[in-house]
C-alpha cells in the first residue's frame, strides 16, 4: 500500500460518510452542507489523481454554483430551519434493498475487472489545463459547441418557467402566489 | 509533452465538415434565430414571425439532408458519423418535426395548446389577464428547435461523449415543454416534474454505463469500443455491465418496459403538440442511437446482448398491449400503444442485419407519421374545458362528425396493422426480418400481442361509431389550415406506405445497405 | 495506486445516490441524490482516464461536460420544482399523483376549474 493509497482511502471514507449523511439527515440545510463536504473530498481525490483542472472545475461549479443553487431552492420552498418530518418516503426498506443490490453488483464487477490495475501517479500529470484545452478545442470541439447551446436552452427554459411578464404599472394585481392561505407548513 | 509542443498542437485548427453537418447546423441556427426573435420582435408579432421561420428552416434542413445522400464519412474530428441510416433517420426526424411544428404553430387564442404565462399561478388574476390578452409563451419555438437539434445529433453521435451531450440537449427543452400546457396546468407541471426526475435518474445510469465501457475499452469512440470488444477476453462482465447500464438509458428514452413508467404520465400531461413531437421524433432519435450503439459499438458481442433484448422486446410488446386495454384516456391509450410499438420495432433491431435495419427504418417512418396524425385529431375534439381526452366523451363522435372520427379510425387501424395501411407493411417488414434472423418465437409473441392491441383499437372505433352521442359531448373544432395540413400529411403517408410501399421500402433498403460508418 | 479503490468508492457512492433517489420524498433532496450519482460517475471517469493515460483525455473531458450539464440540469430542475411549489405549496414528490392509471377522469381541483374559464 503506497502513501497515495492511504490518502485516497481516507478521502474516500470522507466522501462516502458525508454522502450517507446527505441522504439520511433530517435537516434540509444540513444535507446541502454535507454535500459540500462530499464534493470537496472528491475534488481533493481528483488532485491526488493529478487531474488538477477537473479538480478546480469541481470546486468552482459544484461547490460554488450547484450547492448555492440548491440552497436557494431550499430557501424558496420555505423549508423550516431545524428538523423536518416526512423527508423520507414509505418505501425506505425497498430503497435500502435496491441500493444494497446495486452496491453488491457494482463492487463485485469492478473488483473483478480492475484487480490488476495499478497506476503510477504524478509524472507526468494527467490533466493540466493546457492538455485539457488542447484536447477540448481539437478532438471534442463539436460536443463542446453543442454544450454551449445546451446551456442557452436551459437558460431560456428556466426563464420561461420563472419570469412573470412585466405588466404596465397599475394593471398588475397585488396577489402574490406564495401568500395564498394554503400555508407553507407542508413544504 | 512540453509546453512548446503543446502550443503547436493547440494551434492546429480542428477540421469540421460543415456541409455534412448542415442539417443540424441549420436546426440549431433556427433555434438561435428564434431566441433573437424573442429578444427583438414585439410581443404581438412574434408568433407571426416564428411559425414561417421554423417551417421554412426545417424545409431547408430537409433539403440539406437529402443533398448529403450517399455520404459515408466520419465528420467533425470523429464526433459524428454521416452515413445512409443516419441520414434516413435525420430526414425522418426533420419531416416529423415539420408536421409537429404545424400543430405547435396552431395559435388561435381559443385553441392554442400552450400556456399564456408559464410562471403565473393557475386561477389568479394575472393568469386571467394574460389569457384574456391572448398571450402565448412563444419561447416554445426556440425550445422545440433545440430539442430537434439534439435529436438530429443523437443518432449521429459516433462517440459516447457526443451521444450524452445530444441526449441532454434533446431532453432538457422537452422537460420544460411538457410543463407548458394551457389547460389542466397542474397535470402538465406534474408531468414535467416526473419526466425531469426520472430523466435525470436514467441519465446517471447511462453515464455509469459509459464509465464502465470506457474502463474496459480505453476509449469512448464507438469504433474503438468495437475493436476492444472483438479482442476481448476474460474481462467481459465489466463490458456487459457497461452495456446494460448504457442500454437502460437508451431504452428509457424510447419507453421500453420496464423503463416505461414515465411515458403514459408524460404523454397525458404534456401539451398535445409536444406529445406528438415526443411520440414521433424522440422515439425515432432514440432508436437511431440504440441501433448505432448496438450495431457499431457492440456488434461483435451480439450473442451476449440478444437474449436481453429478446426479453425486453417481449415484455414491451405484451405489457404495452395488455395495459392499453384498461385505459380510459385517449392520450394514455396512445402512450401505451406507443410502448407496444416500441416492442415491435425492437424485433427489427434484434435481427441485427441489413434487412433488420431497413425494416426498422421503414417502421419508424410509418409509425411516426401515423402518430402525429392521431395526436392532431386529439387536438380537435374539444369541449368547454379544452381537449376532451376521456374516452367516454368520444362516444358517438362518428355520428356527430363522421369525417374526423373516420380519419381517427383509419389511424387506429394503421396502429393495429390492418392491410392497406402503413402499419401492416411496417409490421410485415420487421417480422420478416426477425424470422430471417432466426427469431421466430419473438415474431409469434409479436403477432399475438398485435391481436391483443387490435382489440383495444377496435374498441375505440366501436365507441365512436356504435354508441349514442352524449348530449353535452365535445364538439369538433373546425380544423384550421395548419392542423388540417398535419392530419392530411398523416393520412397521406399512412395510405401511401400501405398501398404503394415499394419506393419507400427501396429507399430504406438503400439507406441501410451500407450499414453504419465506423 | 490501485485503481480498484476509486472504482469501489465510486460504486458505493453511486449506490448511496440510488438509495437517496428512491427513499427521499422532497424533490430537492432527490436532486441532491442525483448529483451524488453523477459525482460517482465522474470519479470513475477521472480514475480510468489517469490509469489509461488516454491521449484524447476522453474521460476527463467527459467529466467536465458532466459537471457543466449537471449545473444546467440543477438550474432547470429547480425552476420546475419551484413552479410546482408556487402552485401546490409542496415539493413532496409523492403528493404528485394526479396522473395515474385509473378509470375516472382526473379529479378537477378547485384551482383548475377556475383556470378553465378563458
Amino acid at each position: 500500500m503506497t502513501p497515495a493509497d492511504v490518502v485516497f482511502l481516507f478521502l474516500g471514507a470522507v466522501t462516502l460518510g458525508s454522502a450517507v449523511l446527505v441522504v439520511t439527515t433530517r435537516q434540509l440545510v444540513h444535507a446541502a452542507l454535507w454535500l459540500v463536504v462530499t464534493f470537496g473530498a472528491l475534488a481533493a481525490s481528483y488532485l491526488l489523481l493529478t487531474a488538477e483542472f477537473v479538480a478546480w472545475v469541481q470546486v468552482l461549479i459544484y461547490v460554488g454554483a450547484v450547492v448555492v443553487l440548491l440552497l436557494f431552492g431550499i430557501m424558496l420552498t420555505r423549508a423550516p430551519i431545524g428538523r423536518s418530518e416526512g423527508l423520507d418516503s414509505a418505501n425506505r426498506p425497498v430503497a435500502i434493498a435496491v441500493a444494497a443490490a446495486t452496491a453488491a453488483l457494482l463492487v463485485t464487477v469492478v473488483v473483478a475487472g480492475f484487480r490488476e490495475a495499478y497506476v503510477e501517479l504524478g509524472d507526468p500529470p494527467a490533466g493540466t489545463s493546457g492538455q485539457m484545452g488542447a484536447s477540448i478545442f481539437r478532438t471534442w470541439v463539436l460536443p463542446f459547441e453543442v454544450l454551449s447551446l445546451l446551456l442557452l436552452a436551459a437558460l431560456i427554459g428556466a426563464i420561461v418557467l420563472s419570469r412573470r411578464e412585466i405588466q404596465p404599472p397599475g394593471e398588475s394585481s397585488d396577489e402574490r402566489p406564495t401568500e395564498r392561505p394554503t400555508g407553507p407548513g407542508r413544504g | 509533452m512540453n509546453s512548446q509542443l503543446l502550443a503547436q498542437s493547440a494551434v492546429q485548427a480542428p477540421h469540421i465538415e460543415y456541409g455534412q453537418l448542415a442539417p443540424m447546423l441549420i436546426v440549431f441556427g433556427l433555434a438561435i434565430a428564434g431566441v433573437l426573435v424573442e429578444a427583438f420582435v414585439p410581443r404581438r408579432a412574434r408568433s407571426a414571425v416564428h411559425a414561417p421561420l421554423t417551417l421554412v428552416g426545417l424545409a431547408a434542413a430537409f433539403v440539406a439532408t437529402v443533398l448529403q445522400a450517399g455520404t459515408h464519412h466520419v465528420a467533425a474530428e470523429g464526433a459524428v458519423g454521416v452515413d445512409g441510416p443516419t441520414l434516413f433517420i435525420q430526414g425522418t426526424i426533420i419531416a416529423l418535426a415539420f408536421v409537429s411544428s404545424l400543430l405547435i404553430a396552431e395559435r388561435r387564442p381559443d385553441t392554442s395548446a400552450f400556456v399564456s404565462d408559464a410562471a403565473s399561478v393557475p386561477g389568479t388574476q394575472e393568469e386571467r389577464e394574460s389569457l384574456v390578452a391572448g398571450d402565448v409563451q412563444t419561447e416554445v419555438y426556440p425550445l422545440t428547435m433545440f430539442a430537434v437539434g439534439g435529436m438530429l445529433l443523437f443518432p449521429a453521435a459516433n462517440d459516447l461523449l457526443t451521444m450524452f451531450v445530444a441526449l441532454e440537449v434533446l431532453s432538457l427543452p422537452l422537460y420544460v415543454l411538457c410543463g407548458l400546457a394551457r389547460r389542466r396546468r397542474l397535470l402538465s407541471q406534474e408531468a414535467a416534474v416526473k419526466y425531469f426526475l426520472l430523466g435525470a435518474f436514467s441519465s446517471a445510469f447511462f453515464l455509469y454505463g459509459i464509465a464502465m465501457v470506457y474502463g474496459f475499452a480505453g476509449s469512448i469512440r464507438l469504433s474503438e469500443i468495437a475493436l476492444a470488444v472483438s479482442h476481448s477476453g476474460g474481462n467481459e462482465t465489466l463490458l456487459l455491465l457497461g452495456l446494460a447500464l448504457l442500454g437502460m438509458g437508451l431504452l428509457f428514452k424510447l419507453g421500453a418496459v420496464p423503463f416505461h413508467s414515465w411515458k403514459p404520465d408524460v404523454y397525458q400531461g404534456a401539451p398535445t403538440p409536444i406529445t406528438a413531437l415526443m411520440g414521433s421524433c424522440t422515439v425515432v432519435a432514440a432508436f437511431g442511437a440504440l441501433l448505432r450503439v448496438l450495431y457499431v459499438g457492440f456488434g461483435g458481442m451480439q450473442w451476449d446482448w440478444r437474449p436481453f433484448m429478446w426479453g425486453i422486446a417481449i415484455l414491451t410488446m405484451v405489457i404495452g398491449a395488455i395495459v392499453a386495454i384498461t385505459q380510459a384516456d385517449v392520450k394514455r391509450m396512445l402512450a401505451y400503444s406507443s410502448i407496444a410499438h416500441a416492442g415491435f420495432v425492437l424485433t427489427g433491431v434484434i435481427a441485427s442485419s441489413s434487412q433488420g435495419l431497413s425494416s426498422t427504418l421503414f417502421y419508424l417512418v410509418a409509425y411516426g407519421f401515423t402518430t402525429v396524425g392521431a395526436f392532431a385529431i386529439v387536438t380537435l375534439v374539444r369541449d368547454a374545458a379544452g381537449e376532451a381526452n376521456h374516452l367516454s366523451r368520444w362516444a358517438g363522435l362518428g355520428r356527430r362528425s363522421p369525417l374526423v372520427a373516420g380519419i381517427f379510425a383509419f389511424f387506429l387501424l394503421a396502429f393495429a396493422g390492418i392491410p392497406l395501411t402503413s402499419g401492416f407493411t411496417g409490421k410485415f417488414a420487421v417480422f420478416a426480418a426477425a424470422v430471417a434472423g432466426g427469431a421466430t418465437p419473438l415474431v409469434i409473441v409479436g403477432v399475438l400481442s398485435s391481436a391483443v392491441a387490435a382489440f383495444f383499437y377496435v374498441r375505440v372505433i366501436v365507441v365512436m361509431f356504435f354508441s349514442d352521442p352524449n348530449p353535452d359531448g365535445p364538439t369538433v373544432a373546425a380544423p384550421s389550415l395548419l392542423t388540417g395540413a398535419a392530419v392530411a400529411v398523416g393520412v397521406a403517408v399512412t395510405l401511401v406506405l400501405g398501398v404503394l410501399p415499394q419506393p419507400a421500402l427501396d429507399l430504406a433498403a438503400n439507406a441501410a445497405a451500407g450499414l453504419f460508418v465506423r | 495506486m490501485h485503481i480498484v479503490y476509486p472504482a469501489v468508492v465510486a460504486a458505493l457512492l453511486f449506490s448511496v445516490g440510488v438509495y437517496g433517489v428512491l427513499a427521499r420524498r422532497n424533490a430537492i433532496l432527490v436532486l441532491m441524490s442525483v448529483e451524488l450519482m453523477l459525482n460517482a460517475v465522474n470519479l470513475n471517469l477521472v480514475a480510468f482516464d489517469v490509469w489509461l493515460g488516454d491521449a484524447l483525455r476522453g474521460g476527463q473531458v467527459l467529466t467536465l461536460f458532466v459537471i457543466v450539464i449537471a449545473a444546467a440540469e440543477v438550474g432547470l430542475g429547480l425552476a420546475i420544482v419551484l413552479l410546482v411549489f408556487r402552485n401546490r405549496q409542496t415539493v413532496q414528490i409523492d403528493a404528485l399523483r394526479d396522473l395515474a392509471d385509473r378509470d375516472a377522469e382526473p379529479a378537477e381541483r378547485p384551482e383548475q376549474v377556475s383556470t378553465e374559464i378563458s
